[in-house]
């Protein structure tokens, strides 16, 4: 018997982590916080729908920019704290239209040696499926989900924080 | 943040989910308060939180002053220990018989160890929680172990997928609960399978996951499972509820006739 059939194969868990939006959008309009880390200069004038997914580390410490409302529906992108944890540093992007995410990409996956680079490897895009299916109806949870980096959702988190995702 | 909206009853029917770190993972809840009070449910929430907090303070081994260390060590009697200390150990008695031995705390190197059965438990009592307060529907994640109650939308069950013990996005199953369920596998980071018989690392199958009314022992079974493989199967018969999915290492399966899956 190959693996077979069931239900579905390829669709992303739904861990429904992170998140703790219960409600009321924060005020709609385009709305972009970076980081907050040790207070750089770089900026994120960000006003797009999604977001890019960079993985590169070049987004560490920059001050908070907040672009307060234009607009009707509201595509707003935070970045979240750059968290430090066993193998190294990751700082994560969310983009959340009203209270709703609807992407999540990592701006610095920091680690150098090949440990961290498999472990982040397998973690990142767990919990980035989970997070986002989350919010699909088709499964509320998964089972057996697990490396889940407490780093992760540090960052997730802060980012939430800051788009007043509460 | 919350603002004053026109439609107050916009509280009640919006899920509310929230992400905990702790015990080394992460515990996600998604509560669905439906008539009850936004104050009562975030108040039954922060005792749920302050639940999974408490587990990982009285049970952790990598806190060297936990009571569960200071136990192990012989530094405090069981009697002088929190209550919640007799109460796992209890149950961690009940899963090595429901186990035929093979969740079996005693036989971990290093003393007695309930973890396999501590996260599970922690997690229920999260549940529980939330139930106690009313909550109509609620689930409880810790790290992959799932305890959900009533029903996240009228007429449909909470559904809950089974991972892929080969890809990490991907799930080979989805199950409709209205229990516990938790998996167990060698594909987990830092999980070390063990034989308890011969204390040699065991991995007859890629995964096992077992359905059931509560969460604590659904978790220790799944372990057992893990660790015994097919021959966990046989342990089903005996226990009322509870349900196993087996994956094999060529990704075949097996499960007892009642176990839940999805349509």
């Amino acid at each position: 018997m190959k693996r077979a059939p069931i239900v579905i194969t390829s669709t992303a868990a739904g861990l429904a982590l992170v998140l703790s939006f219960h409600t009321s959008p924060p005020s709609s309009g385009v709305k972009t916080a970076t980081g907050d880390t040790n207070g750089g200069k770089s900026r994120h004038p960000t006003a797009s729908t999604s977001t890019t997914t960079g993985s590169t580390s070049a987004t560490t410490g920059s001050t908070s920019t907040t672009t307060e409302p234009t607009g009707t529906d509201s595509a707003r992108t935070a970045t979240g704290s750059d968290i430090q944890y066993r193998y190294g540093d990751i700082q994560l992007e969310v983009t959340a239209s009203g209270s709703k995410i609807t992407d999540i990409s990592i701006v610095k996956d920091g680690s150098d040696d090949g440990h961290s680079f498999q472990i982040n490897s397998q973690a990142v895009p767990i919990l980035q499926s989970e997070s986002l299916s989350a919010q699909s109806a088709q499964i509320d949870g998964v089972s057996g989900a697990t490396y889940t980096s407490a780093a992760y959702v540090q960052s997730l988190q802060s980012a939430l924080d800051k788009l007043g995702i509460q | 943040m919350t603002t004053a909206t026109e439609c107050p009853q916009a509280l009640a029917c919006e899920p509310i989910r929230r992400a905990e770190s702790v015990m080394g993972t992460v515990a996600s809840f998604d509560i669905r308060p439906g008539p009850v009070p936004p104050g009562l449910v975030y108040l039954a929430l922060a005792e749920a939180r302050a639940r999974l907090h408490r587990a990982d303070a009285v049970f952790s081994l990598w806190k060297t002053q936990s009571p569960m260390s200071r136990l192990r060590r012989g530094e405090i009697r069981l009697e002088d220990a929190p209550v919640e200390l007799s109460e796992v150990l209890r149950q961690c008695e009940a899963a090595r018989a429901a186990s035929h031995g093979w969740f079996d705390p005693w036989a971990m190197p290093g003393g007695v160890d309930p973890t396999g059965l501590v996260k599970g438990w922690a997690a229920q009592q999260a549940l529980d929680v939330l139930q106690l307060a009313g909550v109509p529907a609620a689930m409880v994640n810790a790290g992959g172990d799932v305890a959900v109650s009533g029903q996240p939308e009228p007429g449909r069950p909470w559904r809950i997928g089974v991972r892929d013990p080969w890809h990490a996005k991907r799930v080979i199953a989805v199950v409709s609960t209205s229990g516990a369920i938790a998996t167990s596998g060698t594909y987990e980071r830092g999980e070390h399978l063990l034989d308890p018989h011969t204390g040699r690392p065991s991995s007859p199958i890629a995964s096992a996951t077992v359905t059931g009314p509560d969460l604590g022992l659904a978790d220790a079974l799944a372990t057992g499972v893990a660790a015994a493989g097919e021959a966990g199967l046989d342990w089903f018969g005996d226990l009322d509820g509870y349900e196993v999915l087996i994956v094999r290492h060529d990704g075949s399966r097996r499960r007892t006739p009642g176990f839940p899956s999805a349509a």
